[in-house]
């Protein structure tokens, strides 16, 4: 029994949709960051099904995987900057709300 | 598998507890894992597994308890959040249902075959020597790109960090000497 390849392409879909409502919708920075993460994922795993639809037992096609590994390290460059933001931010405000975080704004 | 990194998922942009989130996203990601492995990619799963897991979560777990968010959800009043909320989730939870929808639609209209050949499940799509061969060779100049900026990454992030410290020494200077 194999995974058909829509699955991952409808989980890779819901994956996405999640993450992208919850950037909306919260307001602390962290799980801001955190929906990234997730939306990164989901966007991992369109790469793989992607790769695997298009590759034979003869011939594999390993791009996809390379892509997945690139995003792997650029979420992790991500979380760090992202994170000594955060901190930076908490030390000069007390806060990591991003509505009170409106400098620029008025 | 699917459905609990589905559920994980959901936990984690709802809960108001920032460790609870973290911890459901471990959880979602261990899941994400195990898709990888049942699909055919080991090494993935293992990457998944270590990066993922093992480094990115315990840098997010320890950001928030270094900041001691665990209880304090979220700063503005109670009320003040739930109204804004309230306006907010229409639009939000329509975005959510147009990116899934225009997903569908695109998986739909493809044409390629979306049965996977068993075989080539069973050995492994991605074979770490034919990854690293074509990390090596097609893929040699966004390698080195990547571990440019990871370095750039690594400085960008200590100078932040230090700068917010010697920051705060100064202005407790400021402070004591006058």
């Amino acid at each position: 029994m194999t995974v058909p390849n829509e699955h991952l392409l409808f989980l890779a879909a819901i994956l996405f949709a999640i993450g992208v409502c919850g950037f909306f919708v919260r307001r602390n920075s962290i799980m801001v960051l955190l929906s990234v993460e997730l939306m990164l994922n989901a966007a991992n795993l369109t790469f793989l099904a992607g790769s695997r639809m298009h590759s034979t037992a003869a011939r594999p096609e390993l791009s996809g995987p390379i892509f997945a590994i690139f995003v792997i390290l650029v979420a992790a460059v991500e979380a760090g900057v992202g994170l000594a933001l955060v901190i930076a931010l908490f030390r000069r405000k007390q806060t990591v709300s991003l509505d009170q975080l409106n400098e620029l704004g008025d | 598998m699917s459905v609990g990194a589905i559920l994980c998922s959901l936990v984690v942009v709802s809960a108001r507890n920032p460790v609870v989130s973290v911890l459901s996203l471990l959880g979602s990601f261990v899941c994400l894992a195990v898709i990888y492995l049942l699909a055919g990619f080991q090494f993935m799963a293992a990457a998944q597994l270590l990066v993922y897991a093992g480094a990115i979560m315990v840098l997010f777990l320890f950001v928030i308890m270094l900041l001691n968010l665990g209880n304090s959800a979220e700063e503005s009043g109670p009320l003040d959040r739930a109204l804004l909320r309230a306006r907010r989730m229409p639009v939000v939870l329509a975005i959510g249902a147009a990116v899934f929808l225009l997903t569908l639609f695109g998986i739909e209209t493809q044409q390629t075959v979306m049965a996977a050949d068993p075989e080539l499940v069973e050995r492994g799509v991605s074979s770490l020597s034919g990854l690293a061969e074509l990390m090596f060779s097609t893929y040699l100049l966004p390698f080195e790109a990547a571990s440019v900026l990871l370095l750039a990454a690594t400085i960008a992030v200590i100078v932040l960090a230090k700068r917010g410290r010697t920051q705060l020494v100064a202005d407790t200077r400021t402070e004591v000497t006058p």
